[in-house]
């Protein structure tokens, strides 16, 4: 566990413990509403939890090197950001394995690409966030998101 | 009969199990590796999904409504949507632990951008991530993606806003809630009847009471009916059929 989510740790357990000093009661209903809201979810994560292990087994992160250097940038672009979208890469698994095939020359276009939809984006989580926040704000959410990734990635192509 | 509602209610790990099995069938060697990348994702879901629930709780018992409104409404203006980027930036972990978050936050009155913001800067803008891209990839790539992408998110949040009203966000999500009851706008005249008498489950937003998400509790069923009965328009609709 990371400095980071260790104080988050923290800091919840002393506003839990805040929160039973201020209401004993409502603090117990909070949780019954909690339980049930997480336990719905529960089940739909533990699955995406599941299908990130096979994605990650039958498309292992060494091969978006292939899609990353592609001589028709436009097109890797394009493909990159798919990429980015329907994988669940770890982002420290990520940073280093784009960092160093920027270092032998490939465009960093795409590379941005699959950066931004590789956390924005989520197939793999859009039944969850459909469930959640209902068909129109999922898929609005994630539309924009890649367009988004696709402009960002133009840019930064412009600039750097 | 149980067993099948058991199924019925997680379609989805019932089938990612059945796929697990036919790969330990054909593949074992690919469905073992599988099977331990996943266990990484699932320690990470441990760290995090504990403390998510725990900070719902805060939220719901220190945090009043009015606070939430004000700070996170849709009069909340600039600074709601700072202190929505501020809020995505310093949280932890994947974009599934800040649906709950923001699922809770948007009950008690958050504005649809502001919940775009949350949701989108939890996913790309974390504090711990951002130190790693500098490093592999330099510091100035890290900041100006960093700036183009605080850019992109709020004119994703902007445009979300414009095209999906708060009002349908939560009426979208609470037709689909059981039990399943709705306010029929035609008819609601704001009188607040139904707000005063269960206000954990009715608001008033532009002077017409909607249902509020995530707290339909079947206990509440009686005071429910009842408000359905004291509504002077009859705008309260219970549906006998459960979707």
């Amino acid at each position: 566990m990371d400095i980071f989510t260790l104080s988050f740790w923290g800091i919840s357990i002393v506003l839990v413990g805040a929160s039973f000093v201020k209401s004993k009661e409502k603090t117990f209903e909070a949780m019954k509403k909690s339980k049930k809201m997480m336990g719905s979810m529960l089940g739909e994560i533990v699955g995406i939890i599941f299908i990130i292990g096979i994605v990650l087994t039958f498309i292992p992160p060494e091969s978006i090197k292939s899609v990353l250097g592609s001589e028709n940038t436009v097109m890797a672009t394009f493909v990159a950001a798919i990429a980015g979208s329907v994988t669940l890469i770890p982002a420290f698994v990520a940073f280093p394995l784009i960092g160093s095939f920027i270092d032998v020359g490939a465009s960093i276009i795409p590379a941005v690409a699959f950066l931004t939809t590789l956390t924005m984006v989520g197939v793999v989580t859009f039944p969850l966030e459909k469930k959640e926040f209902g068909f129109k704000f999922a898929i609005l959410r994630n539309v924009f998101s890649f367009i988004a990734a696709l402009l960002i990635a133009a840019v930064m192509g412009v600039i750097l | 009969m149980r067993a099948l509602q058991i199924v019925k209610k997680n379609k989805l790990p019932v089938i990612v199990g059945i796929i697990y099995i036919l790969l330990y069938i054909l593949v074992p060697n690919k469905a073992d590796t599988s099977m331990r990348s996943s266990i990484y994702y699932l320690i990470e879901m441990f760290e995090v999904l504990p403390v998510i629930f725990l900070l719902t709780i805060a939220l719901e018992v220190l945090v009043p409504k009015e606070w939430i409104m004000k700070h996170f409404g849709e009069k909340s203006g600039f600074l709601g949507n700072i202190l929505s980027f501020i809020l995505g930036s310093i949280s932890a972990g994947p974009i599934y632990a800040a649906f709950p978050i923001s699922k809770m936050l948007l009950s008690k009155g958050a504005s649809v951008p502001n919940i775009v913001i949350i949701l989108s800067s939890w996913a790309v803008i974390k504090v711990p991530m951002l130190a790693n891209e500098a490093k592999f990839l330099g510091i100035s790539f890290m900041g100006i993606r960093w700036i183009l992408t605080v850019m992109a998110i709020m004119l994703m949040a902007w445009v979300t806003g414009k095209i999906l009203s708060r009002k349908e966000l939560l009426s979208g999500i609470s037709t689909t809630a059981k039990p399943n009851f709705y306010v029929n706008q035609d008819y609601c005249i704001g009188c607040g009847m139904c707000t005063t008498m269960l206000p954990d489950v009715y608001e008033i937003i532009n002077n017409k009471a909607l249902v509020r998400l995530s707290v339909a509790h079947p206990e509440n069923k009686m005071m429910i009916l009842k408000t359905v009965e004291k509504c002077p328009t009859k705008a309260i609709i219970m549906a006998t059929e459960v979707s």
